[in-house]
């Protein structure tokens, strides 16, 4: 069904995602690694919606709304990062170290 | 709860009472005066409240009120509480009078020390008095046992009261360790029982070998507490302490607690007849060793504290043969002539600022009270009719006819004449003749000291009448009679005073007094024990302190060492890196959806 | 099935390739452009599948807003000498085992699950779309509404300019890291 083939591509999206999060040291490139997985989940939500009939586009929207917000917050942070740094390089925020 | 039990509670409680409040309120010990009053009241009610127990009549019949102890799977280990019968409520009486009277006595002694210390003195008594009847009314031997050790432990604390004195600590602890090691039997003795019985009870019929070996162990502990040969090396050393304590732990109670063990367990002892024929040997030899070594003593305290060793043995003597009542008639009346022989001789220390019989002399004249009173106790002592000691020697002599082919009976007459003989020798030497320079200022004690003296000179001298009353308490009969045992020994201790009265006014000396001497001075025994001591105890002691300090301690100290480092090595995981705490939640992440999904 | 395989086919090449652009490239403009083609792509699905409202919105918000404050982010946080290289790539390993661990345990359960039951559905239209927000989805629209005003402040008053200069012993720290070693 196209449904699974679907909802496998979702998860490597997903997954190519959580290999950003994981891999990148700027704070802007983790951002969009962030971006890219909460698109794969706003994809399953869709693909349920053809599929199913279950409740998706207004999911979606939502989701969208959140995820929105989450960037602004997010540039907004990174702002703060390389005002006190002087760079965006996420390890310099070390200050848990120990 | 009946009054019986309250009263003997009351003898509990009273004196344990005055101890902490003497230990938790440091002020009314520092003061001293406090302290010695509260003591003086707690004994005061043990003795009013022994002395209603004993106008009861409990002959044949025992009142045990106990609570279990240390309740495991809804049985007591063992049980705390007392019982009342006829063996125990005569020794409460002794006990609880003499201290009292000691305690007295110690009021006017003691005064020359400092509050602190004089107060320590009495908070010691009081936890004294409250020890020694919990030994004495205990409803089991594991009772027995934690009085037996609490008593011991309050000797070593008297013995080596001037701490600051190297002899008297010395002393203090060579009476603590030589009794602790002769206690283990006592202890070997209550797990033996236990493995046999389920229970400490001395009231219990064993097989044979089981009994001998109990019996045996017992006995062990009896050697070491009550001065048997060849544990009696630590009894003159305790001599370090003050007079009154000689007289209470080291003369009248403390020691004479073997012997009242053997009395109270006399069901057990009654089966081990090995035991008892031990038992038999050892005390006559002990009691003639320490007569002869009494004879050459130059130091009055020392004197007495042979004479006690002596005294001992016949008691031992006696229980060996099998006569529980002779051993407890001669415990209960030496208990009031040695006190009142120790309380003299402090008088007379107090007098002279000496202990040595060579700085006293005529004395009769300048203490009378005190001449009076020491006599007495001495006449006793040697067995003169009709006093306490002839009784009881007398006892334990009858007791002794036909056992063992009559020889401990012939050995034991002997010894009565040296008894005698020796304390001609003290009368002479301290009372009459000629006074030595310090002598020559003496003047009688206060009556603090002295009254004391006149109320342990009436059962001294009355107190024979006691022994039928105490017989059948016993179950048993005493008579007196005329017989050819009484005879002679009225004829040695006659014959002995005499002897020696005419031997030392004359200035002379007794034949083998330099031989005897110089076995004194070799000190065998204690040259073994003192070896014993340096070679195989303290070694021991030192491997033990290595494997508490490097052992036990490391191990604590490993394990503080070993949480701090673990949590040091742990430490490097807290990167403060976002990247490392987002790969940590994925991998969690995935971890939680495979056990999900694969459940 | 070859209706399957060929849909997985092309979901991936309109997304997948782009999205591992995204991941992978050492510039970081050119990954804000390649995570624009992801989000065209992902637009082009959801039109495929009778999505066409969210398709157009996907556009506008996350191409044209989402994109743009990206690139803006970039510009204000470069350094003043030159463009804003990225150097990166330590811990791959790490990322890419716990990326596949991810991926594999997901695939294997979706291609365990037995989805045969759901048929094909025709989506909402618009109106409908527009009706369930102002009726049975109003508390959410609400709140959502009150998230994006509370994001707006707070990005406002972090971004404020407080600091009168950056901590002085980092600009080595920085240098350090783009080194490749550890401050």
């Amino acid at each position: 069904m196209t449904l699974r083939a679907l909802l496998l591509v979702a998860t490597a999206l997903f997954s190519i995602g959580i290999y950003g999060l994981l891999t990148r040291r700027q704070a802007v490139a983790l951002l969009l690694s962030i971006e890219v997985m909460a698109n794969a989940a706003n994809l399953v939500f869709v693909a349920f919606a053809r599929y199913g009939g279950a409740p998706g586009h207004p999911l979606v929207l939502f989701a969208l709304a959140i995820t929105v917000a989450e960037v602004a917050v997010g540039l907004a942070l990174v702002m703060l990062l390389y005002r006190r740094h002087g760079d965006t390089l996420l390890d310099l925020a070390s200050e848990a170290k120990g | 709860m009946s009054p019986s039990v309250t009263l003997a509670l009351v003898t509990l409680v009273a004196p344990l009472a005055a101890a902490l409040v003497s230990v938790v309120i440091p002020p009314i010990r520092h003061r001293g005066m406090p302290a010695a009053i509260l003591t003086i009241l707690g004994s005061l009610l043990a003795t009013g409240a022994s002395a209603l127990l004993l106008m009861e009549d409990v002959a044949g019949r025992a009142i045990r009120a106990t609570v279990p102890w240390l309740v495991v799977q809804g049985r007591g280990l063992g049980e705390v509480g007392v019982r009342l019968d006829a063996v125990s409520i005569p020794m409460l009486g002794v006990v609880c009078l003499v201290a009292l009277a000691v305690q007295v006595y110690s009021v006017a002694y003691m005064h020359g020390e400092s509050p602190r210390s004089y107060g320590r003195y009495f908070a010691y008594h009081a936890l004294f008095l409250f020890s020694m009847n919990t030994l004495v009314l205990a409803p089991d031997l594991l009772q027995a046992f934690a009085g037996w050790e609490l008593v011991g432990l309050v000797s070593y604390l008297l013995i080596g009261f001037h701490f600051d004195r190297p002899t008297a600590a010395r002393a203090a602890v060579k009476a603590f360790w030589m009794t602790k090691l002769a206690d283990m039997g006592f202890l070997f003795a209550l797990l033996l029982l236990y493995a046999r019985t389920g229970a400490f009870s001395w009231d219990v019929a064993l097989r044979p070998e089981v009994a001998e070996a109990t019996a045996g162990l017992v006995f062990l502990a009896v050697m070491g507490k009550s001065a048997q040969f060849p544990l009696h090396v630590w009894l003159p050393d305790a001599m370090e302490g003050p007079t009154p304590v000689s007289a209470l732990l080291h003369a009248a109670t403390m020691v004479a607690a073997g012997v009242y063990l053997v009395v109270r367990a006399d069901p057990l002892f009654a089966q081990a007849h090995w035991v008892q024929g031990g038992m038999l040997w050892v005390g006559t030899a002990t009691a003639a060793f320490a007569a002869l070594l009494g004879l050459v003593q130059t130091d009055i305290k020392r004197v007495l504290a042979y004479s006690t060793c002596s005294q001992l043995g016949f008691m031992v003597a006696a229980l060996g043969a099998g006569s529980a009542f002779a051993g407890y008639f001669h415990l209960g009346t030496h208990a009031f002539f040695k006190a009142l022989l120790f309380l003299g001789a402090g008088s007379v220390i107090h007098a002279v600022h000496s202990n040595e019989l060579k700085d006293m002399g005529g004395l009769a004249r300048r203490m009378p009270l005190t001449a009076v009173t020491f006599a007495l106790g001495a006449l006793s002592l040697a067995g003169i009719p009709p006093l306490a000691g002839f009784a009881s020697k007398d006892a334990i002599l009858t007791a002794l006819e036909g056992r063992a082919g009559w020889i401990p009976w012939a050995i034991l007459l002997a010894t009565a004449f040296l008894t005698a003989f020796y304390m001609g020798r003290v009368l002479v030497l301290t009372f009459l003749g000629k006074p030595s320079a310090a002598a020559a200022h003496a003047h009688e004690s206060p009556p603090a000291m002295t009254i004391p003296l006149v109320a342990l000179g009436i059962p001294t001298v009355a107190g024979a009448l006691l022994g039928p009353w105490l017989a059948r308490g016993l179950g048993g009969e005493m008579h007196l009679h005329l017989g050819l045992t009484p005879v002679l020994a009225s004829l040695a201790g006659l014959g002995g005073l005499g002897l020696s009265l005419v031997t030392y006014l004359r200035g002379r000396e007794a034949p083998l007094a330099g031989t005897l001497a110089a076995l004194d001075r070799a000190s065998v025994v204690d040259r073994f024990w003192a070896f014993g001591y340096r070679s195989l105890l303290l070694p021991l002691g030192g491997a033990l302190r290595w494997v508490d300090r490097y052992l036990v301690d490391g191990l604590m100290n490993g394990v503080g060492w070993g949480t701090l480092e673990a949590g040091q090595a742990v430490r490097p995981v807290q990167t403060g890196r976002t990247r490392d705490y987002a790969l940590a939640v994925v991998v969690g992440a995935v971890l939680l959806l495979i056990l999900a999904a694969w459940r | 099935m070859t209706e399957e395989l060929g849909f997985g086919l092309l979901a991936l090449i309109l997304v997948g390739v782009p999205a591992l652009r995204v991941v992978t490239s050492g510039n970081l403009v050119r990954a804000i452009l390649w995570l624009a083609a992801t989000l065209l792509g992902t637009a082009v699905l959801y039109a495929l599948l009778h999505a066409a409202f969210l398709a157009g919105v996907q556009v506008l918000t996350y191409v044209g807003g989402v994109v743009t404050l990206m690139v803006f982010g970039v510009m204000v946080t470069r350094k003043h000498e030159g463009t804003t290289f990225t150097i990166d790539g330590t811990g791959r390993l790490r990322g890419a085992l716990a990326a596949l661990g991810f991926f594999a345990v997901v695939a294997a359960a979706i291609v365990r699950t037995d989805l045969s039951a759901l048929s094909v559905v025709e989506p909402p239209s618009t109106q409908d779309l527009a009706f369930s927000l102002l009726d049975r989805y109003l508390l959410a629209f609400e709140v959502a509404s009150v998230l994006l005003l509370a994001a707006i402040v707070s990005a406002v008053v972090l971004a404020r300019r407080r600091d009168p200069a950056p901590d002085p012993a980092t600009p080595r720290d920085a240098a350090a890291l783009r080194e490749g070693s550890t401050p």
